[in-house]
């Protein structure tokens, strides 16, 4: 061996470990391929279009800005990495011009004019859609349905003049949901919905199971900290709890716009999240309070954006202010330095967690079985932490005019007694305008629905159809809570065979009766059974439950009989019940009408003796 | 129980010689032996040129205030006392000693009323200092009477490449055992606490079996710089050393397994501290292994003893992680060589910095809790205040932050250049 030879010196250490700019930033590309693939797959080739776009503003505005000021040129994929997530975070059918402008003013502005790589003063892709969503309002907040089939080949041309966007979760509520998803309805299916993604908003961030790859990707690579997006969701959690009282609200807000993206992809952007673990605890908190504030408060219903810019500011600051507590760090009386950053940040969680875990259940929605009726709109019951009742219902209305069943869902809730309904809140019905008048119910007893006669004609929105519709939904609401939520005691009774039994609740009684209705011409006898609840004060049918009925259609008209008394029923003629009826039920009809009879007979016995 | 987390996972590179039993290393004919191998006042020479020294025999006695003896590995005749060129790449002054291989020795006289005192000054004229690279006089350190009450054996051996403390363990277990009674007779610790990483099971079993009462094994997580010795006795005892301050202001004091080896045997021999087994590794080495090394062999004496080749890009005394790196052969040897790694191109990576992304992982890795980014800005705005601020001060050297860097920014060498300055500028 030489005795002095070009053996390289230089100041230890000489291992070094593998990792390396260009390799995290390829990571993170990877992490993104799901959004796009599931961008590109909801809102058509358009979409992926203005991810490249983006990409290659980006890239080049970064490598001619170098050429300006005579510096290298970058290949260190980052500029990439801005291109893709800004890209993501358009509206898909944005204009070509709006990831152009965007990509020059993340790179040029937020980027390179303040020294480049590493020296940002905000995630230059929250900045840039900041400013786009200021600038271009009308156009940021532009959003389609997810389509796969539909929307492949479509461009911003294709959509009509007169385009009013596809409301997305945070600006219009389930409304803006499909009521069901891979036959899951209801409240499963709009969470399920939001998980896959499949509804409008910006193109790589609805589909949460693709951010959740990404983010497990990038935390397996151990490129981002795992403590950002974990306690930004929980803290997101707690302020939803708080600000909506609702813990259904939780899933759908932290699935809904860009808070899942935001916090996987843009918070944990290294230049601009605090560098001490603790320290990123505190600035994600910050995150998901200032998020939800603003998504409740604010006048954008997208908070995470404005969020991420405006902590960004702050991380300089906190990283300054709170440094981490040295090993053995005395104060200046000689006592172990108390650990005040970590001590908060890991209460915070804790007192988080513990919010969550004792708030869920105090404000969680029980579902109450529905057994033993079938119902033709009441799909599902839940006792909300109020103590009221929320009623799924699905029915239609037949707009006979236009030759259209219009179908319709609701959510109505009856308050604890089952007396009256305090709200209604519409999930599927008319776009043409032809929507029901919530008015006309809300905060209405039930007497006072059953007696509304005039449901229309003076209504502004002439939705009378609709009107009816929701009206018998309601009131079957009513009878549901009444065979299924309401107390009833037992009481004795013998008297009637056909009474298989009685029970008792304050004034009503209710009887379960069995019948017949001979379908002659079917040479068919089908067996009928009702829970027919009376009002001994009013002496007037309260409410029948269906237990057991012709599945073929031929089921009870039952706003005929509702109401009535037994002297009225007893009046009634076979014409008479004909004529109210739409289904044609008529031995029905007349077989329950004899059955309701005897529920009044049974009464009188059971009253009198 | 308290587990040191931070720091981080280099590749061990240990498997060429932990295997490798213990051999006689090269016999040089020439040897530069440095009076400075340890921290402190160099040593003062005590022989002449032409004196004819023995093996054993005392060259350089301490000088004032910290410093240690100086012993010749060898017996020939002193050629002069000259400036030659040491690991750090500066001239140091050097006893340079012609070999006349009659291998003619003396040795200390066995020592036999075992107290305090006496060990205590054995240790003191035997020159030992603290061998795993440190180069503290042990007797300095061990002079703790009262104010500790457990001594921590590092056998931790945390630096890629090293075996020689693990093959230490294996073959001198019982010499290294009774080198812990003697030390804890020194500095009146009750107990003793042997620190070894858990990628060492052979070690920890042996000497877990041979320990007996008042001395006990800790299996410490494989984790670099678990064997740095204020996160070794926080490993080892849970104590933390305050900053600033010595292990003796948490009570406990630590030795190196290889101190401890050499304690036993100047006192029970009279062998003074005038070689030591230091591992011989890196992928330009033909015979990688474990070796009794002469105090001031010339490098190159080692080179070619285990045939190093010419793909040697880069000679390190000491680990890769904090040894130094040298430019010439003519370096010799001291008392704290503990590896000598002559690395090939593969494996002496060196990267250019870039731009500092902000990652962070630093200040993860960083034991001592510093922020070696916000140091490193700080050095290049001249800021030594806020250099301070961030911690420069209490930064140990091990090498972390560059060691995980993405950037490759040279963290580690700026925190040091920054301490430097700051202590130089009383700031």
């Amino acid at each position: 061996m030489a005795e002095i030879s070009n053996y390289k010196v230089a100041a230890s250490p000489h291992e070094i470990d593998n990792s390396n700019t260009r390799r995290i930033m390829l990571d993170v590309l990877i992490a993104l391929l799901p959004c796009v693939v599931c961008g590109t797959l909801f809102y058509g080739l358009y979409a992926l279009l203005l991810v490249v776009i983006c990409t290659a503003v980006c890239f080049l505005s970064e490598q001619i800005f170098n050429l300006a000021r005579r510096k290298p040129l970058t290949f260190d994929l980052s500029a990439l990495v801005t291109g893709v997530i800004l890209g993501l975070n358009l509206p898909p059918r944005a204009p070509w011009y709006i990831p152009v402008i965007g990509g020059v003013f993340a790179i040029v502005i937020v980027k390179m004019l303040f020294g480049g790589l590493g020296k940002n003063f905000a995630n230059p892709a929250a900045t840039a859609r900041v400013f786009l969503l200021l600038a271009y309002s009308t156009v940021m907040s532009r959003y389609i349905g997810a389509d796969i089939s539909g929307n492949l080949l479509g461009t911003p041309s294709d959509l009509p003049t007169d385009f009013t966007s596809a409301p997305t979760y945070l600006s219009g509520g389930t409304a803006a949901l499909s009521g069901s998803f891979w036959n899951v309805s209801g409240y499963p299916g709009y969470v399920l919905q939001l998980l896959f993604g499949y509804t409008g908003g910006s193109i790589g961030e609805t589909c949460a199971v693709a951010i959740l790859a990404g983010g497990v990707y990038l935390t397996a690579r151990r490129v981002i900290d795992w403590r950002i997006p974990a306690v930004y969701l929980l803290t997101a959690a707690v302020m939803v709890l708080a600000c909506y009282q609702s813990a259904r609200e939780i899933p759908l807000q932290l699935l809904s716009g860009g808070l899942l993206f935001g916090a996987v992809f843009m918070a944990t952007d290294y230049a601009t999240s605090p560098k001490w673990r603790y320290n990123r605890i505190l600035y994600a908190v910050g995150l998901g309070v200032l998020t939800v504030i603003i998504r409740r408060f604010g006048a954008y219903p997208e908070g995470t954006s404005l969020a991420i810019l405006i902590l960004n500011l702050l991380v300089p600051v906190m990283d300054r202010m709170i440094l981490p507590v040295r090993f053995g760090q005395r104060t200046k009386s000689g006592k172990p330095m108390p650990r005040v950053a970590q001590w908060t940040a890991l209460g915070l969680c804790a007192a988080m967690a513990l919010a969550l875990a004792v708030g869920v259940p105090t404000v969680a929605y029980t579902e109450v079985a529905l057994e033993g009726g079938t119902y033709a709109s009441v799909r599902s019951v839940s006792r909300n932490f109020r103590g009221e009742y929320e009623f799924t219902v699905e029915g239609e209305a037949y707009l006979a005019d236009y030759d259209y069943t219009q179908p319709l869902a609701y959510v109505v809730t009856l308050d604890k007694e089952g007396k009256k309904v305090t709200d209604v809140e519409p999930v599927v019905q008319s776009t043409m305008g032809y929507t029901a008048e919530l008015s006309l119910f809300e905060g209405r007893t039930y007497k006072e629905i059953l007696d509304l006669t005039d449901l229309g004609t003076d209504a502004e929105t002439s939705a009378t159809h609709t009107n009816e519709s929701l009206r018998e939904m309601i009131l079957e609401c009513f009878a549901a809570y009444d065979y299924n939520i309401a107390d009833y005691e037992t009481i004795d009774y013998a008297g009637h065979a056909n009474i298989v039994r009685a029970e008792r609740r304050g004034d009503l009684y209710r009887f379960t009766v069995d019948g017949v209705a001979d379908l002659a011409e079917y040479n068919y006898k089908q067996p009928l059974t009702y829970a027919v609840t009376l009002d001994a004060s009013s002496g007037a049918v309260y409410a029948i439950t269906t237990l057991t009925e012709s599945t073929y259609g031929y089921t009870l008209d039952k706003p005929v009989f509702l109401g009535r008394t037994a002297a009225e029923l007893s009046a009634m003629t076979e014409e008479g019940i004909q004529a109210d009826i739409t289904t044609g039920a008529t031995v029905t009809n007349v077989a329950a009408r004899d059955m309701i009879l005897q529920c009044f007979a049974a009464l009188e016995e059971v009253r009198h003796g | 129980m308290a587990i040191f987390k931070k720091g981080v996972h280099p590749r061990a590179h240990k498997e060429r010689t932990r295997g490798e039993p213990i051999a006689q290393g090269p016999e040089p004919g020439e040897i530069w032996l440095p009076l400075s191998q340890h921290i402190g006042a160099p040593a003062i020479p005590v022989v002449q040129a032409g004196e004819r020294v023995l093996r054993g025999q005392l060259v350089a006695r301490k000088a004032e205030g910290v410093s240690a003896n100086v012993y010749s590995p060898v017996a020939g005749t002193v050629k002069e006392i000259v400036g030659h060129i040491s690991a750090s790449g500066k001239k140091r002054d050097h006893i340079h000693i012609v070999n006349d291989f009659t291998g003619e020795s003396v040795r200390l006289s066995p020592l036999s009323a075992r107290t305090r005192e006496s060990v205590l000054a054995r240790i003191e004229e035997a020159g030992i200092v603290g061998m795993g690279g440190a180069g503290f006089p042990t007797a300095v350190k061990l002079n703790a009477e009262g104010r500790a009450d457990v001594l921590v054996v590092n056998g931790a051996e945390c630096e890629p490449y090293i075996t020689c403390d693990e093959r230490i363990m294996l073959e001198y277990s019982d010499e290294l055992l009774a080198g812990i009674r003697l030390c804890m007779l020194a500095c009146g610790a009750k107990e003793a606490v042997i620190g070894i990483e858990k990628n060492k099971p052979e070690a920890i079993a042996l000497l877990r079996q041979k320990a007996g009462e008042g001395v006990c094994v800790r299996a410490l997580p494989t984790r670099y710089p678990q064997g740095a010795e204020k996160q070794l006795i926080y490993g080892c005892t849970g104590r933390v050393v305050p900053e600033g301050g010595l292990p003796v202001d948490a009570g406990a004091v630590a030795v190196n397994v290889h101190t401890a080896l050499a304690v036993c045997r100047a006192v029970e021999k009279g062998e003074p501290c005038c070689e030591r087994v230091m591992t011989v590794s890196g992928g330009a080495v033909g015979r990688p292994g474990n070796y009794w090394v002469k105090n001031g062999t010339p490098l190159r004496e080692v080179a070619a003893f285990c045939r190093a080749d010419e793909g040697c890009a880069r000679i390190v005394c000491g680990g890769p992680m904090m040894g130094e790196a040298v430019f010439s052969l003519k370096v010799c040897t001291g008392k704290t060589t503990s590896a000598l790694l002559f690395l090939d191109e593969k494996e002496c990576v060196s990267k250019a910095a870039t731009a500092c992304i902000g990652c962070g992982r630093c200040w993860q890795a960083c034991p001592m809790g510093l922020a070696p980014n916000f140091i490193e800005a700080a050095l290049f705005a001249k800021d030594y205040a806020e250099a301070k601020r961030c911690g420069a001060l209490s930064c140990i050297g091990c090498g972390c932050c560059s060691y995980v860097c993405p950037a490759k920014r040279f963290l580690a060498q700026s925190v040091r250049l920054a301490q430097k300055t700051i202590r130089g500028r009383g700031i």
